[in-house]
């Protein structure tokens, strides 16, 4: 049972390793949307004033084609930064499949071994020691937590319309929206937990 | 819009001076790789620099050199000269900004100059000889030899080029010129709406105060007729580059009068393209710069938000200026040779 809880602790010990690099490099992803989300609603702004100017009476009324020019171009900048939130977005993906993997392997682990550790020694919990049914549940927490985020930022984007600007300009409100829901320490929590797991075996 | 509320160029939070909802600074900005080595690119057109006098990338494609002038020391530290075994290097490196013009042909066109300079030579030899000299020494391929004609356009692509960088330069500034302008108007207004408020409920007429004379706004407005007066430069510049082109051509036309298909100057486009590029854009800066220019005459005039916000946002991204112009200057610079496949 020794060698099993050892294999066990090892592989804990990697994913944990893995965990604290992705969880920056979450952070990092979700602060590259934020500018790039103002700047479409300041886009949107653009459009609508553009719509509701009375051009035919504007000094610039003179200027022929310059209105279809003008959103023309403005629509090429949306579809660029669209783009962009695109790359971001399957930087989230990447991170999702990554986490997903990782917590799949150590739980392969844990199959593996499950007969040997048995399940009095996966449920067992001290006081300062979480039980590892917890922390292989943590594992699926974090799994989880990066999947919904995915998914609700594939969502925003999909939303995203310049056709309906008044949405478009609530993005950065939105997006806020979203960050509230998943700024709970999921992962710190699971890595917290599993060092204690490690620590007090 | 209401009153006082700041369109998206003022959000707060945001840095005054380059709006985050603008999303320009987000885009690809129109600007030129640096190339390693740059001077590669722009190798005088007869005597090209050994390696070793490379310097390294330019801000800007440069000209090629004024052949037999020599370089100052500044202008090419060390290598060149070590390279050339003390003498001077005659190229002048690509880092330098190439302003001065080059009117004298070059010297390693020897031949032609022995006879005395008497005009351009548009005596354009078959690709064959005078595009790929070999080195009688060691049989090793050297530069390309440009015909007079290929020098002027090529120099006249380079020119296109840093015209172009100038031009956006000096559109980001404008824009955070224009920017601070609605900047204050808005504040004005806004200013001047909490005023009308406090004087109706004030009891005489007289306690209105004057409007200000607002200095800040001044300098800000003399700053984008500064910036609008370089732009026009500008397009005058790019005005003569094409009308050089259209020279050129009728030159290339007058040389092959006789009936025999001129070859092309660099690799497939013929003369003629040249100039239809150069007066494609040129005509694109022209409209875009009447627009600047009644948007100058308007912007610290106008009174409605969303017109002052089109007016930026027409500053900032150039409607006149179609896409399809750094397309052009990228295929120009490949042609002639600034660009490497």
């Amino acid at each position: 049972m020794a060698a099993a809880a050892a294999v066990m602790a090892a592989a804990l010990r990697e994913w944990a390793a893995v965990a604290a690099r992705q969880e920056a490099a979450r952070r990092e992803a979700l602060a590259s949307w934020e500018p790039l989300l103002v700047s479409l609603a300041g886009l949107a702004e653009q459009l609508r004033a553009a719509r509701r100017l009375a051009w035919g009476s504007s000094p610039l009324g003179a200027f022929g084609e310059l209105r279809e020019r003008l959103w023309r171009k403005q629509r090429g900048a949306a579809e660029a930064l669209l783009e962009q939130l695109g790359r971001r977005r399957e930087e989230l993906r990447a991170l999702r499949d990554a986490v997903g993997t990782g917590a799949a392997s150590v739980l392969r682990v844990y199959e593996e071994n499950a007969a040997e550790l048995g399940l009095a020694e996966t449920l067992r919990r001290g006081a300062r020691r979480p039980s590892l049914a917890d922390v292989l549940e943590g594992l699926q927490d974090v799994e989880r937590y990066y999947r919904h985020l995915y998914l609700e930022s594939k969502l925003l984007l999909l939303s995203i319309s310049c056709d309906s600007l008044e949405d478009m300009e609530a993005l950065p409100q939105a997006w806020k929206r979203i960050l509230e829901r998943y700024e709970e320490d999921t992962v710190q929590d699971v890595l917290f937990k599993v060092s204690l797991y490690l620590d007090n075996q | 819009m209401g009153t006082g509320r700041r369109v998206s160029l003022y959000r707060a939070g945001t840095p005054p001076k380059k709006p985050s909802s603008f999303p320009k600074s987000s885009l690809p900005k129109f600007s030129l790789p640096k190339p390693p080595r740059a001077a590669s690119h722009l190798p005088p057109p007869c005597s090209p620099p050994p390696p070793e006098a490379r310097t390294p990338s330019p801000p800007s494609l440069g000209r090629p050199p004024p052949p037999g002038r020599p370089r100052s020391p500044r202008q090419e530290p060390g290598a060149a000269m070590a390279a050339r075994g003390g003498e001077r290097g005659r190229s002048r490196g690509a880092a330098q900004a190439p302003r001065h013009r080059r009117r004298r042909p070059p010297a390693a066109c020897g031949a032609r100059r022995g006879r005395g300079w008497a005009g351009p030579d548009v005596s354009a030899l078959p690709r064959g000889a005078a595009m790929a000299a070999k080195s009688p020494a060691d049989g090793t391929p050297r530069r390309p030899v440009l015909s007079v004609s290929a020098r002027k356009i090529k120099d006249n692509a380079a020119d296109w080029h840093n015209l172009m960088m100038k031009w956006e330069r000096l559109n980001d500034n404008g824009f955070t010129t224009a920017n601070k302008i609605v900047n204050m108007k808005i504040s004005e207004q806004f200013q001047d709406n909490k005023l009308e408020i406090a004087c109706d409920n004030s009891a005489t007429e007289s306690e209105k105060p004057a409007p200000k004379y607002n200095e800040e706004l001044d300098k800000c407005c003399a700053e984008l007729l500064e910036t609008l007066k370089h732009m026009t430069k500008i397009q005058l510049k790019m005005e003569k580059l094409s009308s050089t082109t259209k020279g050129i051509c009728d030159l290339e036309t007058f040389h092959h009068r006789a009936g025999n298909c001129p070859a092309p100057l660099f690799h497939t486009w013929p003369t003629p393209y040249f100039y239809e590029v150069s007066l494609k854009l040129s005509e694109m800066y022209k409209k875009e710069l009447q627009l600047k220019k009644t948007i100058v005459e308007e912007i610290a005039h106008s009174a409605d938000q969303d017109l002052m916000m089109v007016y930026l946002s027409s500053w900032l991204y150039q409607p006149y200026i179609d896409n399809s112009s750094k397309l052009l200057l990228e295929a120009m610079l490949l042609e002639t040779g600034h660009r490497q496949c």
